[in-house]
């Protein structure tokens, strides 16, 4: 059996077949134990033996920790550890889930839940929306043969790069009351605006600086799908007549819709978990209107001496069923498209 | 080849065994620093040591978020550290370990800190878990160079918080600065005034009864401060929740006049103000019913899993002693809890003329604290009422909700937490 | 309304001339072919005509008109590409309908031009697919259609053929041809082929290196190529060249090839002057080899069945082929003789200008 350890002996010199040797020993102890599970396993089960060891870790990080939290959505009291909890089925979702109106926080049991599922869903809606349109715009430029366009990718790409907490913190800096934009505004000889602390700018800014931040990765995709589309279409369509507008309609956008598609479910599944970029930059507030649904549970679970568990961890579980959802159609999505280029 | 091998086992047993023998008790503190503790700590730690040589003592100098958010969980999990410095005292009061049987003079420590030992045990309990490393108390902080320049006396003893109000104001508007008044984002910081203005706080069932006359008369005020531009909306009404938020920045940077806050950040502003303006602690504002400030602090407790009681308890008597406490709080600024020292004075080592006259000041607030206030330190529900209060008055401030509705949403917010607490 | 006039236009991309002072016209309704070899500026040619590239100077003229400044949308032709181009989200009607859509043509004009071009092209039954359901030789088809749909003054087709294979290759030459006289159209084709440049053209431009060797008609290039490089590019298998000098044969002048004395008397040159001679595989004959002017020594046989290509190696070293029609008892090694009728001889200078002969 030993095919892998060395018997070209005869033509290697003997250097290489001295540095050879770690790898060709390394070889053949894995071969033992490699082609005994093969024997085992056949050649199909082999798939499941290599993906046997992420699938542990998955499941010990990921999988179980999730049971865990569903279980103890279940649960009431204030206690730690689960032992001493009680049990009180979908106690915490009837309290979460009863509204008498639920377009109007302020009716529910717990209106800081429902202010926060309003504030996400309205976020959601408003930022993705933005955010696709504007990478869109941004990719096309960026698409053009100009001077320096290596340069000008980088730069947009560039927030990207920086962790959530310090995007916030420079906008908080830029904004707040003495910051920079009121003193560039009020050199031009407007009155100076407190931007965080007015309930209707504090989203606006929220859902603009998580666009800034995110721009670049975005635009990056869409100009990939971009570039993807041969030239000579282009040159086909000017040949067939097509002005500029029409190009866009029915040659690029079609061609580019996969990719849009893509971007439009990723941003949407990181938008629902907006979190670290608000938090910083307002706080949840002025008052709780820029409160997400992260920072609802982090609240509820985490923030008070009395945590409660249970009702954080019903709350998650609420929000991860809107996540596998929203997963479960972008599965969908790529699904239907590989099926179809499959024909 | 096996003889040589058991040769060697043995020696190194024997060596480990010898220096086991005369290896010392190890006692492990978890501490925390907002100033200069740490280092304090450990000079008074190295004197112990020199003293005690049988006991050697670490001190694992930690992130207050360490404390906040991994100690509960390991003391749930009966383990941790000896000795630990908290700030959640009473509700992780099944944890410490009453030390009473292991002191040499329980009834001198009994007596030293008598009046914050129910902050750290269960109601009717008489254990001795530790003492308070400092105490704190809420109080303004006012920036006297403003004031002088204004032309506005600071107000004295017994104003009331309207004249407080009315003088901040007139200073604002005369020095043009953007806050008069401004309080720390938290329910802790409203309610000694509320207690000024009458507030009762704990019903004759020993439940929560927050909303009364007193309590409401402060909250219009905030409500109505807020409105006319006196308090700033972006602190009260600039974070959701429970959010703390302090105006600081803005204090050093003198666009306050007067901010309520506490006495535990007169070492830092002494640091960063320097001497760009004066400033001082002033007098607690008054109401109907008292002028205090709610008292608080973070305390030092013996942990019940220990394996070492004894020495463990030498440390911490040590650590309570007159001098050694005396010496802390000259040296980190503290105010001290232990009622000898206090009442003796202590001679705050700094340079700063502003830090010994706001740090006399507040020592005084606290021996003149309202015992009400005292008592909120060791109430259960304490935590429940402030972040119930601050959420929803701060919706309040930041004109999402109308003041009778907060006050209701208060009422049930506790309510919940209370039922959820005893299932 | 598709006559085009081609004046000095140069192309130049930065520092680098492309092509040099073009002057050409198309005629209505005529075939023209672009050929040349690799990187002669033939496709370059063709897109500035397209519009697709912009003249560096000269004027470009459309019945008349000058377009320079006139987008490709707008000048009224049509292009096939080398790579199709089809629009691979769109079936083959919306495809064929999508020019005529930017005319606001109304439906039903462009559903009947569309069938009109699907019958021609036979390719009805596919309308409802999609590009990648095709074959490559359907996808071609398509391209064509989408060309033949827009009436254009003048078709361009940028190396239709070059993607399909061999035999596909010969059926649709033919059926371009027919698609010519069919519609009377004009058209402009590039190709590196000189086959399809033979078969298809009315008239042929030949391009090396972004300049005109020859325009001429097929028959015109074959027997009178203007220079050698046109001589060796047209016809296949190459025309062999010999190198040689001029010598005095009474009454003029002459050559001696091989001891052998061959006469040229319309040869206006010196005696002594350096010329080469020029003879097509198929005009040499095969003979005996002592009454053969060159004697060769065959190293390569190849058996076509309605002919025989010869090739072979001189006394000199140089390399000769011959094609003897039927199919010849040949062997490597033999050694036979060419005969070189002097009515078939080309003979050009010593820079590869043609001399007139008789």
């Amino acid at each position: 059996m030993s095919t892998i350890t060395g018997e070209r002996g005869g033509q290697a010199s003997s250097l290489s077949s001295m540095l050879t040797l770690p790898f060709r020993f390394l070889m053949g102890v894995l071969n033992a134990p490699m082609s005994f599970l093969q024997r085992r396993f056949g050649i199909g089960g082999m798939g499941a033996v290599f993906l046997a060891p992420n699938m542990l870790i998955f499941s010990v990080f990921v999988l179980i920790p999730v049971a865990i939290n569903f279980a103890y959505s279940l649960t009431g009291g204030t206690a730690i550890f689960f032992d001493d909890r009680h049990f009180v089925g979908l106690g915490q979702y009837q309290t979460l889930l009863t509204c008498s109106d639920y377009t109007t926080p302020s009716t529910c049991l717990q209106d800081a839940f429902w202010q926060s599922v309003h504030n996400t869903a309205f976020f959601v809606i408003a930022q993705v929306t933005v955010l696709v349109l504007v990478s869109l715009g941004t990719a096309l430029v960026l698409n053009r043969e100009m001077r320096a366009r290596g340069f000008w990718r980088g730069v947009f790409f560039f927030p990207v790069l920086l962790s959530p907490v310090v995007v916030g913190l420079i906008w908080k800096w830029i904004l707040q009351r003495d910051g920079l934009l009121n003193a560039i505004l009020m050199d031009f000889g407007f009155e100076r605006t407190l931007w965080l602390a007015e309930r209707s700018w504090a989203m606006f800014w929220a859902i603009f600086v998580s666009i800034w931040a995110h721009l670049g990765f975005y635009a990056l995709i869409l100009l990939a799908g971009l570039q993807a589309i041969p030239r000579d279409l282009y040159e086909a369509a000017m040949m067939d007549g097509t002005g500029r507008m029409r190009t866009f309609w029915r040659i690029t956008l079609p061609l580019l819709w996969p990719n849009l598609l893509v971007v439009i479910i990723l941003a949407l599944i990181k938008a629902v978990q907006i979190f670290d970029e608000a938090f910083v930059l307002t706080g949840g507030g002025p008052g709780t209107s820029t409160m997400f649904i992260t920072q609802y549970i982090y609240e509820t679970g985490f923030a008070h001496v009395l945590r409660n568990l249970g009702l954080a961890s019903a709350a998650s579980i609420l929000m991860g069923i809107v996540l596998v959802g929203l997963t479960a159609l972008q599965l969908g999505v790529s699904n239907r498209r590989a099926r179809k280029e499959a024909v | 080849m096996k003889g040589l091998k058991r040769l060697i086992g043995g020696a190194l047993a024997l060596a480990l065994s010898a220096s086991v023998a005369q290896a010392a008790t190890e006692v492990r503190i978890m501490w925390y620093s907002d100033g200069n503790e740490g280092e304090v700590l450990q000079d008074l730690v190295k004197r112990f040591e020199a003293q005690n040589p049988d006991i050697k003592v670490v001190v694992d100098n930690v992130a207050f978020g360490i404390i906040k958010d991994q100690l509960p969980v390991q003391l749930e999990a009966g383990r941790g550290p000896d000795i630990v410095r908290v700030v959640e005292l009473k509700s992780q009061a099944k944890h410490w370990l009453d030390l009473r049987p292991h002191l040499k003079d329980a009834a001198t420590f009994e007596k030293n800190f008598s009046n914050t030992l129910d902050w750290m045990r269960e109601d009717g309990s008489n254990a001795l878990p530790g003492f308070m490393t400092q105490l704190t108390i809420t109080g303004p902080l006012v920036n006297t160079t403003l004031f002088e320049q204004a032309g506005v006396p600071v107000p004295g003893d017994k104003a009331t918080w309207d004249e407080w109000a009315a003088a901040a104001k007139k200073v604002a508007d005369s020095q043009k600065i953007p806050i008069a008044l401004a309080f720390d984002r938290s329910g802790h910081r409203f309610m000694g005034p509320a207690i000024s203005m009458g507030a009762k706080v704990i019903g004759p069932d020993g439940k929560p009864a927050v909303v009364d006359e007193g309590f409401k008369a402060m909250a219009q005020r905030i409500a109505d401060w807020h409105k006319n531009g006196i308090m700033p909306r972006e602190i009260w009404g600039g974070v959701a929740g429970t959010t703390y938020k302090g105006a600081n920045e803005e204090f050093v940077n003198g666009q306050v006049a007067v901010y309520f806050s506490g006495s535990w950040q007169v070492a830092q502003f002494s640091q960063k103000i320097k001497d760009n303006f004066d400033w001082s602690a002033g007098a607690e504002p008054c109401g109907p019913a008292a002028c205090t400030g709610m008292p608080g602090g973070a305390g030092l407790v013996a942990v019940k899993y220990t394996k070492n009681p004894k020495e463990v308890a030498r440390v911490v008597e040590y650590l309570a002693s007159e001098p050694v406490v005396r010496e802390f709080s000259e040296r980190t600024l503290f105010l001290p809890a232990h009622q000898g020292v206090a009442a003796k004075g202590v001679d705050f080592k700094s340079s700063d003329p502003n830090v010994k006259k706001s740090l006399d000041t507040f020592l005084r607030a606290t021996q003149t604290a309202d015992p009400l206030a005292l008592k909120m330190q060791s109430y259960r529900w304490s935590g429940t009422i402030y972040a119930a209060v601050i959420s929803r008055l701060g919706q309040v401030v930041a004109g999402e909700a109308q003041i009778p509705d907060a006050y209701a949403r208060i009422e049930d917010d506790i309510k919940q937490k209370v039922a959820e607490a005893s299932r | 309304m598709s006559h085009l006039v081609l004046r000095q236009v140069t192309k130049e991309y930065g520092a680098v001339r492309v092509l040099h002072c073009i002057d050409l016209e198309v005629g209505n309704g005529e075939f023209v072919v672009f050929v040349g070899p690799s990187g002669c500026g033939k496709s370059t040619l063709l897109r500035t005509i397209a519009g697709l590239e912009r003249a560096s100077s000269g004027e470009i003229r459309l019945d008349d008109r000058l377009v320079n400044d006139v987008s490709a949308a707008d000048r009224g032709l049509a292009m096939v590409f080398q790579s199709y181009a089809l629009y691979p989200h769109m079936s083959v009607r919306q495809n064929l309908a999508f020019g005529l859509e930017n005319s606001r043509m109304p439906r039903d004009e462009i559903d009947r031009r569309v069938t009109e071009a699907a019958k021609m092209l036979l390719i009805e039954p596919l309308l409802n697919r999609k590009p990648r359901q095709l074959s490559g030789g359907q996808r071609q088809r398509v391209a064509i259609g989408r060309a033949i749909v827009r009436r254009p003054g003048i078709f361009l087709l940028d190396e239709p053929l070059s993607n399909l294979d061999a035999e596909l290759r010969v059926v649709m030459r033919a059926e371009l041809a027919a698609l010519h006289k069919r519609l009377s159209a004009t058209m402009i084709y590039v190709t590196h082929d000189q086959t399809e440049a033979m078969t298809l053209a009315d008239r042929i431009v030949v391009l090396r290196d972004g300049r005109i060797e020859q325009v001429g008609t097929p028959l015109d290039l074959y027997n009178n190529p203007a220079n050698r490089f046109v001589a060796g590019f047209i016809g296949s298998p190459r025309m062999n060249f010999i190198e040689a000098e001029t010598i005095p044969i009474a009454g003029g002048v002459g050559v001696q090839v091989n001891g052998k004395q061959q006469r040229l008397p319309h040869l206006d040159l010196a005696p002594g002057s350096k010329i080469v001679l020029g003879i097509r595989p198929h005009s040499a004959t095969v003979t005996e080899i002592d009454q053969g002017t060159i004697p060769l020594e065959l190293t390569l046989v190849e058996q076509l069945g309605a002919e025989t290509i010869l090739h072979g190696k001189t006394d000199r070293g140089e390399i000769f082929t011959v094609s003897a029609p039927g199919q010849g008892r040949f062997s490597m090694g033999e050694r036979i003789g060419i005969a070189l009728p002097p009515e078939d001889l080309h003979v050009f200078n010593a820079e590869g200008q043609a001399l007139p002969r008789g």
